[in-house]
């Protein structure tokens, strides 16, 4: 087996046949990413409506659906009446801290059976019994970190208490946001990860981040377009015009 | 090295490729198609061009410092508790994943598309120590059932009729009588891979991108099978070429904004996944392992070589679709992992000048694939090196050696040249027909096979200027 020490050796080796062959430089990385998005979501939040509405018109674009509810208070009703619609019985969720939203109870009393995930370690054997429900779910419901305009994109980062599988097993999708997580480019995308790797990562962080534009989709055969050949089928955004409880 | 795919000859090969109506239709409405839609994501997004410049440029950067960064990426994968390995060859980089399923006991590897597993052969070494590879792309799991290969970088399956995948589908999966519909297709497909995915040990994926700085790896897909083989298995392992490494998730951005327009003519693919490592404490799903396999299997060589510009390549597949060959013959008529304009390219630079003989002149050098590319990799400039190359090699066959050196003897000289055209006007007198050579003796022959000539004028230009 080839060893590190000997890999980079060949590199070096190469490189040097082609001192400066002219320049070149990689994109600038802002020098202080945290403060330079903060200064961004600052300036952001003035235009959130536009951001908003080319978010809307993006994410439908893409097949996405759109709903939007005044207060935290109403999104309950809007995920009872996306289930009502698809007779959806089963529904796993991140937990209501993750969410800022509490939607357990008022789907619990609509008699859908609602699993939050756990946000601590658990046991093996919870953890194969939650992968079987997760699989099983007819919805399942997160919440996104950030909302790209320019694409229809949400991002979502995987942690404990959200886990991954949640926006991907079920047949149904539901991510529910409100103007913070809002941003108007890939760009901009690219600064909040800069400033999300600037220095140690929290340790409640997990090991993926899910960029996530549309439901799933293929054009394999014949190039006729497909949707949910293994992630949703059906993706769905709720806006809170009131904003979400912090989370973080 | 890795073994060509199949023995015939290209010429074989694309005569039976220009023969097969449905693979010809198939191949000119996908094609047409991608055109169409990359053009249409451009023509929105004026910003394209200079993000082009750009990505070509952090390509260009991270060349020249390759060993930087990749000493970086791997501090910060190991770091995060993932393994790095090193692959100098094809066969290192499959004894690498071989070794990683043998230790953790893995039964079934469930693989998310990718080109640089397919390059490594590595289905036919998994299976040899019985570990089931099962592909999860539509696409390309339609291929695996058929025992056949990819004939599109992103649309493996393009050659295939919804009525053949119904047929396949009915006797492989042991479903009789499946409609030749799609959608019905597409929901059986689920089912079966998702029971796959439950159980797979193993998640094999490629990387689109390494970011250096933040040990992240990056998996591009439309249809969730990147996020599945990621999230499901307790293994996950990626094998990726050297040159996938980029600096920072700054540099990242840039790439994401041009790579699924050139592709697929869509803002973004579906799913972006950043992989960090292996599942981190209190994380419900993920594997407990994860492993990246560097590969070199000739890709070093070239950071010094003629071929360096192939290594920018993403993978996207639009110089496939523009070229005029590759839309006549289709991927399979080439031979190798890699298809189309930088197909050719990459074949030469993991098999070496030889392997590329015939298939380094399966190419008009229109320049259309340099215009398409979205790092604007001038292929048909590297084409033209690879040409000159065989010919100091004497890899070229002689006859066609000695034809062109005489060639350019004559073209050298004023005397030679005029000589040569008064030979020509009589020893061309048999062939003429209409003021045109339509067929030679011989092996020229073969090029009058399919093409035909002007026939040496009665009167040449200089001879007319002299008595002017």
């Amino acid at each position: 087996m080839t060893s590190k020490a000997e890999f980079l050796a060949r590199i070096r080796t190469e490189m040097a046949k082609t001192p400066g062959l002219f320049t070149a430089a990689p994109a600038e990385r802002p020098a202080q990413p945290r403060q330079r998005l903060d200064i961004l979501r600052r300036e952001l939040s003035e235009r959130w409506p536009q951001m908003l509405e080319r978010f809307r018109s993006e994410f439908e674009r893409v097949a996405g659906v759109f709903h939007r509810v005044p207060t935290a208070a109403e999104v309950p009703a809007a995920l009872e009446r996306i289930c009502r619609e698809r007779a959806v019985r089963r529904v796993v969720t991140w937990p209501a801290e993750k969410l800022g939203v509490a939607i357990a109870p008022a789907l619990g009393a609509a008699g859908i059976a609602v699993e939050s995930m756990p946000h601590a370690s658990v046991p093996d054997t919870e953890r194969d019994r939650l992968r079987g429900t997760i699989a099983a779910a007819d919805l399942g419901v997160t919440g996104a970190d950030l909302a790209v305009a320019e694409t229809g994109t949400l991002v979502l980062v995987s942690a404990a208490g959200r886990p991954r599988s949640t926006s991907l097993l079920p047949p149904c999708h539901v991510a529910i946001f409100d103007r913070a997580a809002l941003v108007e480019s890939l760009e901009q995308v690219g600064l909040a990860l800069e400033a999300w790797h600037d220095g140690p990562a929290p340790p409640e962080r997990g090991a993926v981040i899910n960029f996530i534009t549309g439901p799933s989709r293929t054009a394999d055969i014949e190039l006729t377009l497909t949707r949910g050949v293994h992630g949703p089928k059906e993706i769905h955004a709720i806006f809170v015009d009131g904003g979400l409880a912090r989370h973080d | 090295m890795t073994e060509p795919i199949v023995t015939t000859p290209l010429r074989e090969r694309a005569t039976n490729a220009l023969g097969d109506r449905l693979l010809h239709e198939a191949l000119d409405i996908a094609t047409t198609r991608f055109i169409t839609l990359r053009r249409e994501a451009f023509d929105d997004f004026p910003e394209g061009e200079q993000l082009r410049d750009r990505a070509r440029a952090i390509k260009e950067a991270t060349l020249q410092r390759l060993d930087t960064y990749l000493e970086m990426l791997v501090a910060n994968v190991e770091r995060l508790g993932g393994h790095v390995h090193f692959a100098a060859t094809a066969e290192e980089a499959r004894d690498i994943v071989l070794g990683i399923a043998r230790r953790t006991g893995a039964r079934m590897a469930v693989k998310s598309k990718s080109m640089a597993t397919e390059e490594i052969h590595l289905n036919d070494a998994l299976q040899a120590i019985g570990v089931t590879p099962v592909e999860t792309d539509l696409g390309e799991y339609i291929i695996q059932l058929a025992h056949e290969r990819p004939s599109h970088i992103i649309a493996p399956a393009i050659h295939k009729t919804k009525g053949q995948v119904a047929e396949l589908f009915s006797r492989e999966l042991g479903r009789p009588g499946l409609p030749a519909d799609p959608e019905v297709l597409t929901k059986i497909a689920r089912e079966e891979l998702r029971e796959k995915f439950l159980q797979a040990d193993l998640g094999m994926t490629g990387a689109n991108f390494a970011v250096a700085d933040s040990g992240t790896g990056v998996l591009v897909t439309n249809e969730g099978n990147g996020r599945m083989a990621t999230s499901l298995p307790r293994v996950h392992v990626a094998v990726m070429g050297v040159e996938k490494v980029i600096p920072s998730m700054t540099d990242l951005a840039v790439f994401l904004a041009i790579l699924a327009k050139s592709a697929t003519g869509q803002k973004l693919s579906v799913y972006t996944t950043l992989v960090q490592g292996p599942r981190r404490p209190g994380e419900l799903e993920g594997p407990d392992e994860f492993h990246l396999v560097l590969l070199d299997n000739g890709r070093i060589a070239q950071i010094g070589g003629t071929l360096r510009e192939s290594l920018y390549c993403l993978r996207c597949g639009a110089c496939l679709n523009v070229c005029p060959v590759y839309r006549q013959i289709g991927g399979h008529a080439y031979g190798y992992t890699y298809p189309g304009p930088i197909g050719i390219l990459l074949t030469a630079m993991i098999n070496g000048p030889g392997s590329v003989k015939d298939l380094a002149h399966a190419s008009s050098l229109c320049g259309a694939c340099a215009e398409a590319c979205p790092v604007r990799i001038d292929i048909p400039r590297m084409l033209i090196e690879l040409r000159r190359e065989m010919d100091a090699r004497r890899i070229a066959p002689w006859t066609e050696r000695v034809v062109f050196k005489t060639f350019a003897r004559i073209l050298r000289s004023p005397w030679l040249y005029r000589v040569g055209a008064r030979i020509g006007r009589i020893a061309q007198r048999p062939f003429v027909r209409d003021g045109r050579i339509r067929a030679l003796p011989f092996f020229f022959g073969h090029w009058t096979r399919t093409r035909d000539l002007p026939a040496v004028s009665a009167r040449t230009f200089q001879e007319r200027w002299r008595d002017l």
